[in-house]
């Protein structure tokens, strides 16, 4: 009964609507451990992907199809085989990584600049704010040029998912976008 | 019907298939929607392997579209959509290269999946990994190998069996866990409800799969698997009928490693020759009975009689494919001892009958072996009946099965005969089976002379009245090659003239070729006028081909007016034929030298030749060889399951065209050959008269390998050995093999070629050359291999500077050269006579200690005399002790002829020989007949 109830509610607000999240970044930059973290609320310990995680979870009413796939080089061109119907992407970045934060921006643009991308926003979490000499937020955002991107919503936030800190601040903010721009 | 439209899949079979672009787009639209309709998912996925199935292939870019929106469908949790989704990547990953994509979510599914969707997840592993990743699904297999699901274990085991060849480092540390998964009976888990006796709760599968994965595991350590077999031999462990016959074939592969081992098998054999399932005994009746080929000494004779009893039972189970099963093996018995199954005759007379037609033919191939002088013309009249109602597969199958008959059976020429030319003038058939039935006929009339007026007479009637041209043109040629020297040569005149009247070019041109064979022919010379005046005529034909060789016959006929011109001779009714392989060579390298724009002509001299007989002989022994390699072969049945049946020819037991490995051998001969005799200081030394086959002088896993082969020259003999080197980093320097008599010296070195270096790896020859004496000299000669080895430098691929090396020999076998290497086969149709003819005669006895079967010293007479066997003496029978083995040949210099009847006797004490040999030469053939053994 009850389900027959919320299944009502949720089409009358429209709100039955699954939506694609995708969460991309380099390889080890905490993708998978944020997946598991927002789907059990717990640190799993995590292999390299090599090909990608999906769970479905339900947040604030939403159901969410969120895609981990994995960011070794080898896997990287596989990316773009996902990118359809996708509602927004959270680039996960290393923040204590800094050799490789050139490679993450250009991954990031590249990304950005496909056309099927063009309606999803962006979160991104600046990963690994536990560990000692990690980058700021804002500092990862100058890394990343994050302020040339225009026509596009996005956010960054600073957060450490072994600490379980910052995810839910972002994906707050994600829903509400998403909420707003595409429901 | 008439409203059937046109539609744009062009290989659509009769509409059963949807079309293929459909389908993908189908495929694409629903797998990328939101959400996921999992039913109808699984319904397109089904529609798609059935796709795959039957053999459509998509383009890679579009199957790597399918593959990714299949994987996208991971994200649903439906168990039987999971299911289809590992179905469609094991079938996506042949074509598209991005099955890695779907490792995680494999790997994810091993570890938490349900049971239903594990096995799937587990047997895709085998498309995903390659070397670099195997290793991290090693916990994970492992765990799954001991799983107490059999489905899951099956799964792990299959998995890895298949890893094995692409990461052994990592399947090898399962060891322990396969072997228990051998003994652990796994069951389903189930309700009590489903506990019936109908639906029994495992089939232990798991076994089977357990012990193939221990058996690849083991292969080399021939200890531990003797273990393995005694532990499960007796104790009652294995439930699974495929893990009995498993085991059956491990016992194979162990006594064709270590025939001696039989013996203590003997008794568990005959166990298993009364197991409760089918399979299992057959599977032991096979594996006795070709065993029994090579090793006949060591299977006892009840044993044996008790494995065909068991084959001889299984011929009338209710179940076809073991009928089928059954009938193979004796089929495979009977090429070369019929007479041992002769008891399942009437099995195999009802067998006629059966309504499967593999197995009818099968059972007629088969009695028409094990058939004698007494049942033939019943037999023959059986198939007769039988041949009009199969297909041309079959018919061919017992064509040929009929052909191996007539050359065992001369003496029922006409019966066979008389078949032969009814089913080519009455059958229905395609070109395959005629052109099989020609070739039958050509055999008989070739192998059995008294045949040949009757075949040829009843051709010229087929002729009349024949659609294919490429039989109509063989039978031409067969006129023209034997026609002359009948009785009657004008009739075959007459029939051939027809043709050139009434035929198209292709067989004018081959009857023009054929008539003026005509013209020499000593027993009618008054042909000769009709066969000029016909050519003439001829000679004004339309077509510029019959007109060309209508005009060059002629000239030839012509040229043989005069007497010491042997033009026409030679090129009208040819004697010799070429060796082809050597030709083809030549020819080769003349056509790529040229040199001086083919100014200096094509030298032939210098090719091989032979006469009609040796050719003859040369055809019989390869057949005779083929149906004893046939077995051999077939002894070798692998253990693995799962590996792929190479050979696929249908008749294969029947099957008498050359193969690639006979081919290679002849090649190879040839390349010997012309590798000596480019040599500079053999040039002196003249024709090479005669090369053997080479000899191994040493253990085929030796470091050095070596081969001799023997080369005979009129006044010189050379010895050629083929040393390879099989190690990887050191190169042998000068080496010679030092060749000292064992005695007489009839034999006089002259000099030795030594190899100047041999790199790893590489095969090179060295040669001892010898002047001889005596025209047949015999000598026995013991060999030293000398060479000097140096390391080898890695990095250059050269010894290393400073290393001297040290010089070294190694011992290798004798050498012998007898009587028997001045030898060649050579064919007679009717050796009584020619024996009877033969002038001088040489007597000798032998009494041999040894414990060797009357078909072992069979086969070492007819090797070591080189002679050809005739009238199907090569086969010792060997339920009786005595035999009589028959061997005709020529003198390799000269062609004279020699003959030998070797009666031989088996007793407790030995075998007894009794050799008596007439020969043209008194020299040889005393020779011979002396140095038998
Ligand atoms: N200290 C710290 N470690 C983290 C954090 N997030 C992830 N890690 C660790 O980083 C390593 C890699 O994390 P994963 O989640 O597997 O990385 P990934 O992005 O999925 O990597 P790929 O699958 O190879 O693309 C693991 O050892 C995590 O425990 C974090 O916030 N702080
Ligand atoms: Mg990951």
């Amino acid at each position: 009964m009850g389900n027959y109830f919320s299944s009502m509610f949720d089409r009358l607000w429209g709100t039955n609507k699954e939506l694609r999240i995708l969460i991309l970044g380099l390889d080890g930059a905490g993708k998978t451990t944020i997946l598991y973290r927002l789907q059990i609320g717990e640190v799993v310990t995590t292999k390299p992907t090599i090909g990608f995680n999906v769970e479905t979870l339900t947040y604030k009413n939403l159901k969410l199809n969120v895609w981990d796939l994995g960011g070794q080089t080898s896997i990287r061109p596989y990316w773009r085989c996902y990118y359809a119907d996708t509602a927004a992407v959270i680039f996960v970045v290393d923040s204590t990584d800094k050799d490789r934060m050139a490679t993450a921006a250009k991954e990031l643009h590249m990304m950005l600049s496909e056309e099927e991308l063009q309606d999803s926003a962006l979160l991104v979490f600046a990963n690994k704010q536990d560990q000692p000499g990690a980058l700021s937020a804002s500092e990862v955002s100058k890394e990343l040029n994050l302020v040339d991107l225009k026509d596009r919503s996005w956010s960054i936030v600073a957060s450490s998912a072994i600490k379980g800190e910052g995810i839910t601040e972002g994906l707050d903010w994600l829903i509400d976008v998403i909420k707003e721009e595409q429901l | 019907m008439s409203t059937k439209t046109y539609k744009k899949s062009e290989n659509q079979i009769a509409g059963e298939l949807s079309d293929k672009m459909t389908i993908y787009q189908d495929c694409m639209n629903t797998f990328n929607e939101l959400p996921v309709n999992a039913k109808r998912c699984r319904i397109l996925i089904s529609r798609l392997l059935r796709l795959l199935a039957n053999g459509e292939t998509f383009p890679e870019s579009e199957a790597t579209a399918l593959f990714f929106s299949v994987s996208k469908l991971f994200q649903h949790q439906d168990d039987s959509l999971r299911q289809m989704v590992y179905l469609a990547i094991k079938e996506l990953s042949s074509i598209s290269d991005d099955v890695l994509m779907a490792t995680s979510s494999i790997m994810k599914d091993i570890q938490n999946g349900s049971n239903l969707v594990k096995p799937n997840a587990i047997r895709s592993l085998t498309y995903v990994l390659d070397e670099s990743t195997a290793f991290s699904a090693e916990r994970l297999l492992k765990s799954a190998v001991v799983n107490k699901h059999p489905a899951v274990s099956s799964a792990a085991l299959c998995t890895s069996y298949h890893l094995l060849p692409i990461s052994e480092t990592t399947i090898k540390r399962f060891s322990n866990e396969a072997q228990e998964a051998i003994v652990d009976l796994k069951q389903f888990p189930h309700s009590s409800m489903d506990n019936s006796e109908f639906y029994p709760n495992s089939t232990f599968i798991s076994q089977y799969h357990a012990l193939g994965l221990v058996y690849q595991l083991k292969k080399n350590d021939k200890m531990s698997l003797l273990k393995l077999v005694r532990q499960f031999a007796e104790a009652n462990t294995l439930k699974n009928q495929l893990a009995k016959v498993q085991l059956v074939k491990l016992v194979n592969d162990l006594i064709h490693r270590d025939p001696q081992l039989f013996t203590q098998f003997q008794s568990l054999l005959d166990n298993w020759l009364t197991n409760k399932y089918e399979s299992v005994q057959l599977e032991t009746a096979k594996l006795i009975t070709s065993f029994s080929i090579n090793n006949s000494h060591l299977v006892s004779q009840e044993l044996y009689i008790s494995a065909i009893n068991t084959l001889r039972s299984l011929l009338t189970v209710p179940r076809v494919t073991t009928r089928f099963a059954a009938l193979r093996v004796l089929n495979r018995i009977s090429i070369n001892n019929p007479e041992k199954i002769m008891v399942c005759n009437p099995e195999l007379e009802s067998l006629i009958n059966d309504s499967n037609r593999n197995i009818s033919t099968y059972a007629i191939t088969t009695l028409l072996k094990t058939g004698n002088a007494k049942n033939i013309s019943s037999l023959v009249s059986t198939i007769t009946k039988f041949i009009h109602e199969v297909s041309d597969d079959f018919k061919i199958i017992i064509i040929d099965a009929v052909r191996t008959l007539s050359l065992n059976f001369p003496q029922e020429w006409k019966s066979i005969v008389k078949f032969l030319i009814d089913v080519l003038k009455n059958g229905e058939g395609g070109l395959k089976f005629k052109n099989s039935i020609i070739e039958a006929i050509i055999d008989i009339v070739s192998f059995i002379p008294q045949s040949k007026e009757l075949v040829l007479d009843n051709l010229c009637d087929f002729i009349e009245d024949c659609e294919y041209n490429e039989i109509l043109v063989r039978v031409l040629h067969l006129l023209g090659k034997e026609g002359p020297f009948t009785s009657k040569p004008s009739l075959y005149v007459r029939h051939i003239y027809n043709r050139v009247v009434l035929e198209n070019s292709i067989i004018r041109s081959a009857a023009v070729i054929s008539l003026s064979k005509f013209a020499l022919t000593k027993n009618d010379p008054t042909l000769k006028d009709s066969i000029v005046s016909l050519l003439r005529r001829i000679a004004n034909d339309q077509d510029d081909e019959v007109r060309d060789r209508a005009t060059i016959a002629l000239e030839l006929i012509n040229a043989s007016e005069n007497k010491h011109s042997l033009v026409a001779e030679q090129l009208i009714q040819s004697k010799y034929y070429y060796d082809l392989n050597s030709l083809e060579n030549k020819l080769t390298n003349y056509m790529s030298a040229n040199d001086d724009s083919f100014k200096t002509p094509f030298d032939v001299s210098s090719i091989r030749k032979f006469t009609e007989d040796e050719v003859k002989a040369m055809k019989l022994k390869k057949k005779q060889q083929q149906a004893v390699g046939n077995n051999v072969e077939n002894t070798k049945d692998a253990v693995v399951p799962g590996t792929k049946q190479t050979d696929n020819r249908i008749d294969n037991d029947t099957y008498q065209g050359a193969n690639l490995q006979e081919h290679q051998e002849d090649l190879l001969e040839t390349k010997y050959a012309d590798e000596l005799l480019s040599i500079e200081q053999f040039k002196e030394f003249g024709n090479l008269i005669n090369s053997s086959k080479p000899i191994p002088l040493t253990e085929p896993e030796a470091e050095f390998v070596v081969h001799a082969v023997k080369h005979l020259f009129k006044d010189h003999v050379v010895f050629q050995f083929n040393v390879s080197n099989t190690l990887t980093n050191v190169v042998l320097d000068k080496v010679t093999v030092a060749c000292s008599s064992e005695g007489d010296n009839q034999l006089e070195e002259l000099f030795t070629l030594p190899i100047d270096r041999l790199l790893p790896n590489t095969e090179a020859a060295c040669y001892v050359a010898y002047k001889k004496d005596e025209a047949f000299a015999m000598e026995g000669f013991i060999n030293i291999l000398h060479f000097t080895t140096r390391e080898l430098d890695p990095e250059t691929n050269e010894p290393f500077e400073n290393d001297e090396g040290f010089d070294d020999e190694y011992e290798i076998d004798p050498i012998y050269l007898t009587a028997g290497d001045y030898v060649k086969s050579s064919f007679t149709g009717n050796f009584e006579n020619t024996f009877a003819e033969l002038p001088s005669e040489d007597v000798a006895v032998y009494n041999i200690k040894e414990d060797l079967s009357l078909q072992e010293i069979t086969d070492k007479l007819i090797l070591n005399t080189s002679c050809l066997p005739v009238s199907n003496t090569q086969f010792a029978p060997n339920d009786t002790n005595s035999h009589t083995l028959k061997l005709f040949g020529k003198s390799v210099f000269n062609g004279s002829k020699v003959a030998l009847v070797v009666k031989m006797i088996k007793s407790s004490k030995g075998i007894a020989l009794k050799a008596q040999g007439r020969g043209e030469d008194a020299t040889l053939c005393a020779d011979l007949v002396n140095n038998l053994m």
